[in-house]
């Protein structure tokens, strides 16, 4: 990913005036900057000191539950929201005091948000023709974007006369016609059904990576935000939990959030002993003692939450002996097909949850069965960063 | 369909054709009727009454005309005054908003008398409008507003404005702010993100006002009779004065035919003008 050659950049005069010293030093290959960005309600913060990047042509989540800040921060960038601190840059200009129509940035509302007394045509046509194009240009970037949306012969549509997929698919269209230097959108996807949901993630997907547009994308949805993002920026309470992309971000969760929020995951309390490289002993309140992996340091004697996700939870129905293995009974199972999850009470207290294929056979409730933890798959998190959850 | 949706509204019906239709119809009847003896109704089927109004000029330009000209005038006025304070109205919420709304419907809950009262404190020679325009250097001195032209316009403009407002705030309110702001993120001013999309969008509420003003206003009677003068003959005020003055019913009746028919008229001339506009695409379909 190679930044713009200087001269490619468009001529403009910078908000806060020409600030050359501290620019030249934050020149980057970012094309969108958020730095330090606050936003307050009153005695509520909002957003609270959000910072991430986005490169040029990345596509990059912004995942969290509802109330996290996650939209209101994509609203600050796109202008529609003043941050109460902070500062954005959008291809290393400074944008933080720009009104939205200066900012060239595409968007598409959960909503959609389609002028309701315009055509499509005259959607998508509606930014071109502010810009005070010709009518051929304009009419030949109308047909591009509406094919490239899978819409054409739709010109003349009033958006009422449209599905809600169309209706998304307008709303994208009307962003790509003005080729932004980058593409903001919120939920996009949540207002479909669950099918159409699915083909549109795919189309998008194909689309983002065919035209290499840098995307900020806003979702609660986390198989959204894992399928579609080379990486995703976590939130939680107006916080940035973790930036990392999806991959690290199942296997390595930096906090209890970024674990529980991301997929399913169980955790076992415990006191953390000495250190050795990354591993780890846990003792658990029973007294047995895990050997776990920890990313970061862990100062022995303290409070730690070891995690495991559901599919490392093996069972096995006949005794077996040795380190980190666990004992316990099937409380439930439920069958889905392709996988079952079991709920395993352990001789503990503790439950924990598994999931297997279905080709593993099937155990039955009340079964007493044996867990072999690997090291590796259990993954200590200080709780210090766990008290939030 | 018809068969269900009509027994629950049979009371409504009966009480429409007894009270709406039944005395229209009546009005009709009586436009072909004639005087006999200075007061007594004749029935009869002539045409008289019709030909006497449209074959008199002062009837057609002083009256008939008049009105029209007053509607459109006042109408357009009213619009122009209710527009920013709809806008305005529009942003405030809670308590501001109550206390708003209840300034703009007070005129239409006070008896047209007593706002004429009140006009008058404010209309007359040393009245507060002369007393402002005067220390205003805008005249020098003082101007005739009541048993005048101004004075019906001031008034009718007066009383049409919160229905202009009420339609309008409605509107205003269905618009979505994402519209907006849509607009404004593919490159629209303030200034273009209102005339292109939320002044489009407020048509509906602004010809639902436009319609009940003009109507109300062309068929105006109390406000010309109790401020205008012999110059203000609006057709409303004559039908009164044949009705109840002259006792000439079928005269009456007569305007009144002609008063509905050229409203009617020119309510169908702006739905279809409007419809062509703007409410087609806003309201049409799937």
């Amino acid at each position: 990913m190679s930044g713009r050659p200087a001269s490619q950049y468009p001529k403009r005069t910078y908000a806060n005036g020409p600030r050359s010293a501290e620019m030249k030093h934050s020149m980057s290959n970012d094309a969108i900057q958020v730095l330090g960005v606050i936003k307050r309600y009153g005695a509520t913060t909002a957003v609270d000191n959000v910072s991430f990047n986005v490169a040029q042509g990345e596509f990059v989540s912004l995942l969290g539950p509802s109330g996290c800040g996650k939209t209101t921060t994509l609203r600050m960038i796109a202008g529609f929201i003043e941050p109460s601190g902070g500062v954005l840059r959008v291809h290393d200009r400074d944008v933080t005091h720009l009104p939205p129509n200066k900012r060239d940035l595409g968007f598409v509302f959960q909503n959609y948000a389609l002028w309701p007394h315009m055509t499509v045509a005259e959607n998508v046509g509606f930014g071109l023709k502010l810009r005070k194009k010709s009518r051929a240009f304009i009419r030949d970037k109308i047909a591009e974007s509406l094919s490239v949306t899978g819409l054409s012969g739709y010109e003349d549509r009033l958006p009422r006369q449209l599905s809600g997929g169309q209706q998304q698919r307008v709303a994208l269209a009307r962003a790509l016609a003005l080729e932004p230097q980058v593409l903001l959108m919120d939920e996009p996807l949540s207002n479909l059904d669950r099918a159409l949901r699915v083909t549109m993630r795919r189309e998008l997907k194909e689309l983002q990576a065919r035209m290499k547009m840098t995307t900020l994308y806003v979702t609660h949805d986390q198989e959204e935000a894992l399928s579609l993002s080379n990486r995703v920026v976590i939130m939680n309470r107006g916080k940035v939990e973790q930036v990392a992309a999806p991959y690290e971000l199942y296997e390595n969760p930096a906090t209890s959030f970024v674990a529980d929020f991301v997929g399913v995951t169980n955790f076992l309390e415990g006191t953390a002993l000495g250190m050795d490289g990354k591993s780890v002993g846990v003792k658990l309140a029973s007294g047995q003692v895990l050997r776990a992996i920890a990313k970061e340091a862990v100062t022995s004697g303290t409070q730690v939450r070891a995690l495991i996700r559901p599919e490392r939870v093996t069972l096995m129905t006949a005794s077996i002996e040795g380190e980190n293995v666990l004992t316990g009974r099937v409380i439930l199972s439920e069958y889905f097909g392709a996988v079952l999850r079991y709920s395993v009470q352990l001789d503990s207290g503790e439950v924990l949850r598994s999931e297997v294929h279905n080709f593993d056979g099937f155990i039955e409730d009340g079964a007493r069965v044996w867990i072999c933890v690997l090291p590796e798959h259990l993954r200590v998190i200080p709780q210090e960063t766990a008290a939030l959850t | 369909m018809i068969r269900r949706i009509l027994p629950p509204l049979a009371p409504a019906l009966i009480a429409l054709l007894i009270f709406v239709a039944f005395p229209m119809l009546w009005v009709l009847r009586t436009s072909f009727n004639e005087l006999a003896g200075g007061a007594y109704v004749v029935d009869a089927l002539t045409l008289d009454n019709y030909t006497r109004f449209l074959g008199d000029p002062w009837y057609l330009v002083n009256t008939l005309w008049f009105s029209i000209r007053i509607a459109i005038v006042t109408t357009v006025i009213s619009v122009v005054c209710a527009y920013p304070v709809a806008l305005y109205i529009a942003k405030t919420t809670g308590f501001q908003r109550n206390i708003l709304i209840a300034l703009i419907m007070a005129p239409l809950l006070i008896g047209l008398v007593t706002l004429v009262y009140g006009w008058i404190v404010i209309f007359r020679g040393g009245g507060l409008l002369n007393s402002l325009m005067i220390a205003l250097r805008i005249y020098d001195d003082p101007v005739r507003y009541m048993w005048d032209i101004k004075g019906v316009v001031i008034l009718l403009v007066y009383i049409g404005t919160p229905y202009v407002v009420l339609s309008l705030l409605d509107s205003i309110e269905r618009i979505s702010p994402f519209l907006v702001e849509a607009a404004r993120n593919v490159g629209a001013s303030r200034w273009t993100a209102f005339w292109k999309i939320v002044f489009p969008m407020t048509m509906p509420g602004l010809y639902a006002g436009l319609v009940i003003v003009f109507s109300l206003n062309f068929s105006a009677f109390a406000v010309p009779l109790m401020v205008g003068d012999s110059n203000t003959q609006m057709i409303g005020l004559i039908v009164y004065r044949e009705a109840l003055l002259n006792n000439d019913l079928p005269f009456a009746s007569a305007l009144s035919v002609i008063m509905v028919a050229v409203n009617a008229l020119i309510l169908a001339g702006m739905a279809a003008l409007f419809g062509r506009l703007i409410l087609n695409r806003l309201e049409a379909k799937r």
